[in-house]
């Protein structure tokens, strides 16, 4: 983890780098070595001196002898430590740069330091704006009435606590030594400086009322559910797949990769006549279930040919295809759709409202990828709703559950693990899987041609 | 009066937790002592009495159904600055904690930072604690010994915030301000050094703010009361 920038960076992205700032915590402390450290001196003012005042120069020797680098790498990190507030500068304390020359800096106390973490408050920079006006160093903040009034609307809830504290914080700093009142007042100046660049009081206020109404005003908008639904619905699901999940109980006949052994694959393959008695209770959980695993879709077609309502599964079979076929095929897939399933008179044509069509077919002027969604999602809840509870109560589905295996599970001795081992093949080679599907997608299309009059009609006529 | 009563309570809260805040600040720098370490547990105890005090003074009042609907607004006024008065107390003992841990007196490779505070802080303590002499018993590991309390002590702190919130239900951002803006400058509030010293830390600006017309007010304003002050 690394500092990229000189500054801290204040805006959306801040993440404080704590693990970085601890290391500089132990240079800052290395430096208050009274052999090896930084040499201060000290810092006159009228009547008071106050010590503990070092100069710029100091501190870049220092660095450059300690980290051994050349006297510009060693002023950017003296920068760094002026703009992350760990050394304050004295003179002309609104530029947080660290200058090669005699210019004074001091060091700040532990509690400002940035590595604590601390997320600095409005209230607590009202605090300390008001307790800075009585202090020694009010004369030099430019501050207007303007300004002031804005801090008083904005932190109006608080404004008792605020007064009531800066001024018992002023009464406890009077018992102090003058010096010690004078550093008192730089330090907390220098952290709100460094925390709050002072670069116009109003517009930083507005700015912030600003940003924070709209994120405020957009949490209000966003769509909530309940905990207790949320939850209710994850109760639900966990216990529905509990049996289900090959972590947390046992697969029947066993886990393949537990045991080597590949019957469970073998049995859940696509194209088994026999689905497993788990694979069968899954279909049963919701539609999406059932249409993602391709048997059971096989099985949902055969009960639809039954009832001779296909054209919804067709439909959103298509749709699908669109969605997830080549770039070059679009145009020519979504014009067989259209002629299919959605022009007036269509062979297949499905039914959907009158809006959701409309915008359909506009939509198909210029086909893309997800032209077909909105239709696609009306076809999916229409088979939802109605189709897909039907055939849960259909003789197809109650057959194929009634033949559906459950296979015994193995119970494999070491002998026969190894064994397991040894006999561990490739499995079916995936371009004959490919053949079988492109046989079966072939004889799947002709059966489902439109039947051809005319063909039937000689054939009756022939056979008389 | 209940109000009353409140109202000095919570005034000494306030100034404790000033007081606190003016000990903790000075952790980890070059006035920082045994006796520092033992000031802030004494001035830690103190506000931790009074804030329980305050807290039963507060709930019973505003769990009393039949006050008036002026005496419950300002009983409002006075939770919600009892809570901000404990939110920093918090933070503030938190706060010393972690930097208790990383600044222990007695290891010399530790130094201390020199940050230019050099004074003791007996007479914030002694303010703390109101007394006229802070007494100073404590053994010489009181850095490390003390800080386990101070952990359990913040977690007392945290459980009783948190049973405020759930018992008593005050909407912290309906409460009106009593003072108005400025007012406390108006206040009898006056620099206390001599104004000599005071242009002496401005000198060394660059000319370079903007709101003067402000400032100059406040800075005549300031040498006024001084003036009053020093008769």
């Amino acid at each position: 983890m690394t500092i990229r920038t000189v500054r801290p960076n204040r805006g959306q992205r801040f993440r404080p780098r704590t693990h970085c700032l601890k290391k500089v915590d132990a240079i800052v402390v290395e430096m208050q070595d009274p052999k090896n450290g930084v040499k201060g001196s000290e810092q006159k003012l009228n009547v008071t001196t106050i010590p503990h005042a070092i100069t710029g120069a100091n501190i870049t020797a220092w660095i450059c002898n300690k980290m051994k680098t050349s006297t510009e790498e060693a002023q950017v990190f003296g920068t760094m430590l002026v703009a992350y507030g760990y050394i304050y500068p004295l003179q002309n304390h609104r530029k947080l740069v660290m200058c090669n020359d005699s210019s004074l800096y001091r060091f700040q106390t532990p509690y400002f330091w940035p590595s604590q973490q601390w997320v600095p408050e409005d209230s607590d920079y009202g605090r300390c704006i008001m307790r800075l006006t009585w202090s020694t160093l009010s004369p030099c903040l430019s501050f207007k009435q303007v300004d002031y009034n804005h801090l008083h609307e904005w932190l109006n809830h608080k404004w008792d606590f605020i007064v009531m504290q800066a001024t018992e914080q002023y009464k406890a700093g009077r018992d102090r030594n003058k010096a010690d009142r004078v550093v008192f007042d730089c330090q907390e100046r220098a952290f709100w400086i460094v925390n709050r660049p002072p670069v116009s009081l109003s517009h930083s206020l507005c700015m912030f009322g600003k940003t924070s109404n709209i994120f405020y005003q957009q949490a209000i908008m966003r769509s909530k559910v309940k905990s207790s639904v949320s939850l209710g619905a994850l109760v639900k699901y966990i216990t529905s797949y509990k049996n289900h999940d090959a972590f947390l109980a046992p697969c029947l006949p066993s886990n393949p990769w537990e045991t080597d052994h590949d019957a469970y694959w073998t049995l859940n393959m696509r194209r088994v006549d026999v689905p497993t008695k788990m694979r069968v209770e899954r279909w049963s959980f919701s539609l999406f279930e059932l249409l993602t695993d391709l048997r059971g879709r096989d099985d949902f077609k055969i009960f639809l040919k039954k009832e001779f309502s296909g054209e919804n599964l067709a439909f959103w079979e298509a749709a699908e295809e669109l969605k997830w076929g080549t770039a070059s095929s679009m145009s020519a897939k979504a014009e067989s759709i259209f002629k299919t399933f959605l022009a007036p008179g269509a062979p297949r044509w499905i039914n959907i409202d009158g809006r959701t069509m409309g915008l359909t077919v506009k939509g198909l002027e210029h086909p893309h990828r997800y032209v077909l969604e909105a239709a696609q999602t009306h076809v999916f809840m229409l088979m939802k709703k109605d189709t897909f509870f039907r055939y849960l109560k259909s003789p197809t589905y109650k057959e194929i559950q009634k033949k559906a295996l459950s296979p015994e599970a193995h119970n494999f001795s070491p002998a026969q693990l190894e064994e397991n081992a040894r006999n561990r093949s490739a499995g079916i080679h995936p371009i004959i899987l490919w053949q079988q599907e492109e046989e079966e997608k072939a004889k799947a299309a002709a059966a489902s041609a439109p039947v051809d009059v005319k063909a039937v009609m000689s054939k009756i006529d022939r056979k008389k | 009066m209940g109000k009353e009563e409140c109202k000095t309570m919570l005034d000494a809260l306030n100034k404790v937790t000033a007081c606190y805040r003016h000990l903790v600040i000075a952790l980890g720098s070059t006035s920082d002592s045994q006796n520092l370490r033992e000031e802030l547990k004494k001035t830690r105890k103190k506000a931790q009495e009074l804030a329980v005090a305050n807290r039963t003074k507060l709930t019973t009042l505003l769990k009393d159904k039949t006050i008036s609907k002026e005496d419950r607004a300002e009983y409002e006024r006075l939770w919600v600055l009892f809570s901000s008065s404990m939110e920093l107390l918090e933070v503030d003992m938190k706060r010393s904690l972690e930097i208790g841990q990383d600044f222990p007196l007695k290891v010399p490779t530790r130094h201390l930072i020199q940050t230019g505070m050099t004074g003791s802080t007996n007479a914030v303590a002694a303010r703390a604690m109101s007394v006229q002499n802070m007494k100073y018993e404590a053994d010489s590991n009181i850095d490390t010994a003390d800080l386990r309390d101070l952990q359990t002590e913040i977690t007392q702190v945290s459980q009783m915030m948190e049973e405020m919130e759930m018992k008593v239900q005050v909407a912290p951002w309906a409460v009106v301000a009593k003072q108005e803006a400025g007012a406390e400058l108006k206040s009898n509030m006056s620099v206390g050094n001599s104004s000599v010293g005071v242009i002496s830390i401005c000198e060394e600006e660059p000319k370079d703010d903007e709101g003067g017309e402000f400032s100059k007010v406040l800075f005549v304003m300031i040498l006024k009361r001084e003036a009053a002050w020093d008769k």
